[in-house]
């Protein structure tokens, strides 16, 4: 279960290869290099995906110049659209659904006349992706957090370790760890009790 | 490539990418969907009944957006739409159950011609220079007034002011642009 030298993977329908700067453990799975179409980073460490970790169908990273993502080990990526121009780490464990946006930047001006020569100008560029605009603010996913479908995580929000994201939940703000969220805006459902968080240690 | 349908009109630099693009196209209004120049339609779908129009101005970029329009659907200059998103001008089915029950006969493998009962339609129009996030959903008779921001996730029921910044479901105003 590995790239071929040639950085293709065996099994892949899309005739793509996993970039150079991309660092992929032997024992990760990713089902198509069409998950890197949109992943053009130029950082020599602009991503690593960690040992028994995947990334199935719909996952795309949605990459830019300066953005690095991190996959931890174990981690399962079931087809999430990872827009990043800075940095977006996912922990060991973390399990996140189908549909789930994670984005470190709104990528444009909220500001209308300044979205309108923005927006101007992508039909001139190759790809016609949108430049880094702003602040981009880092996400992280912590150690066995799990993200329900439809979710989308905010720029600079971190999800504690251990937390549970509800299906459809619009993320703006941190969350805690060991907690249940909901709703859009998010908002804590309850905190796990002692038990459940020490179950099984 | 898309082969464009017969009644679609795309302006000068226009590109349109996906396979499923016009898989639902079913408009036998001519044109059917006319689209501006310098947009980039990447991955949308164009979900479009017999009596519906979908019309997109210049410099627009919808990423993976599902259009569903069975009447109108109006999108100005300068409009981004995030992935993810779906916009419909209809409630694709009735709201009396016994409606309902004759709409299910209607669309189903053994309608023989039935006809379907009235829908709720109303156009949807989306003003210039308008940021729709992704994962936002738009529902029929909305107007999006120009220059508003819909943050990720928004759930649009009712008109948005220009230049104003909307979130949540259902969506509120939380501020100016």
């Amino acid at each position: 279960m590995s790239m071929a030298a040639d950085r293709t993977l065996p099994w892949d329908w899309y005739s793509g290869t996993i970039p150079k700067n991309v660092q992929l453990a032997d024992s990760a799975y990713v089902e198509s290099t069409f998950s890197f179409y949109l992943f053009r980073s130029e950082r020599d460490d602009a991503a690593s995906i960690g040992q028994g970790a995947s990334a199935y169908l719909g996952t795309m990273f949605d990459v830019g110049a300066n953005g690095r993502v991190t996959i931890g080990d174990y981690a399962l990526i079931n087809g999430a659209r990872i827009v990043c121009d800075a940095e977006i780490t996912i922990e060991d464990y973390v399990l996140v659904s189908w549909n789930v946006l994670l984005m470190d930047s709104y990528r444009v001006p909220v500001d209308p006349d300044a979205r309108r020569e923005f927006v101007k100008r992508v039909p001139a560029s190759v790809l016609r992706r949108f430049d880094a605009y702003g602040p981009a603010r880092p996400i992280r996913i912590g150690r066995a957090a799990w993200l329900g479908f439809d979710c989308c995580v905010l720029p600079g929000v971190t999800v504690g370790e251990g937390a549970v994201v509800g299906a459809r939940s619009i993320v703006i703000h941190d969350v805690e760890p060991n907690s249940i969220v909901a709703g859009n805006p998010a908002r804590l459902v309850r905190r796990l009790t002692p038990e459940e968080i020490n179950h099984g240690r | 490539m898309v082969r464009l349908p017969d009644n679609v009109h795309a302006g000068d630099n226009t590109v349109i990418h996906g396979d499923i693009a016009f898989k639902r196209f079913l408009s036998k209004q001519v044109p059917g969907l006319v689209i501006g120049a310098q947009c980039t339609m990447d991955g949308v779908q164009f979900a479009v009944g017999p009596q519906g129009r979908i019309d997109i101005g210049d410099y627009c970029y919808f990423t993976n957006a599902v259009l569903l329009c069975e009447l109108s659907v109006k999108i100005g200059n300068y409009v981004v739409i995030g992935w993810n998103t779906t916009i419909a001008d209809t409630d694709f089915h009735p709201l009396e159950p016994a409606l309902r029950i004759a709409d299910a006969v209607a669309c189903s493998p053994l309608a023989n011609g039935r006809p379907r009962p009235a829908v709720a339609q109303r156009p949807v129009v989306i003003e210039d220079d308008v940021w729709v996030g992704p994962s936002a959903t738009i529902l029929k008779g909305v107007r999006i007034g120009a220059g508003s921001f819909i943050e990720p996730g928004s759930l649009i029921t009712r008109d948005v002011p220009p230049r104003s910044r909307v979130a949540g479901n259902p969506a509120a105003v939380v501020g100016p642009v």
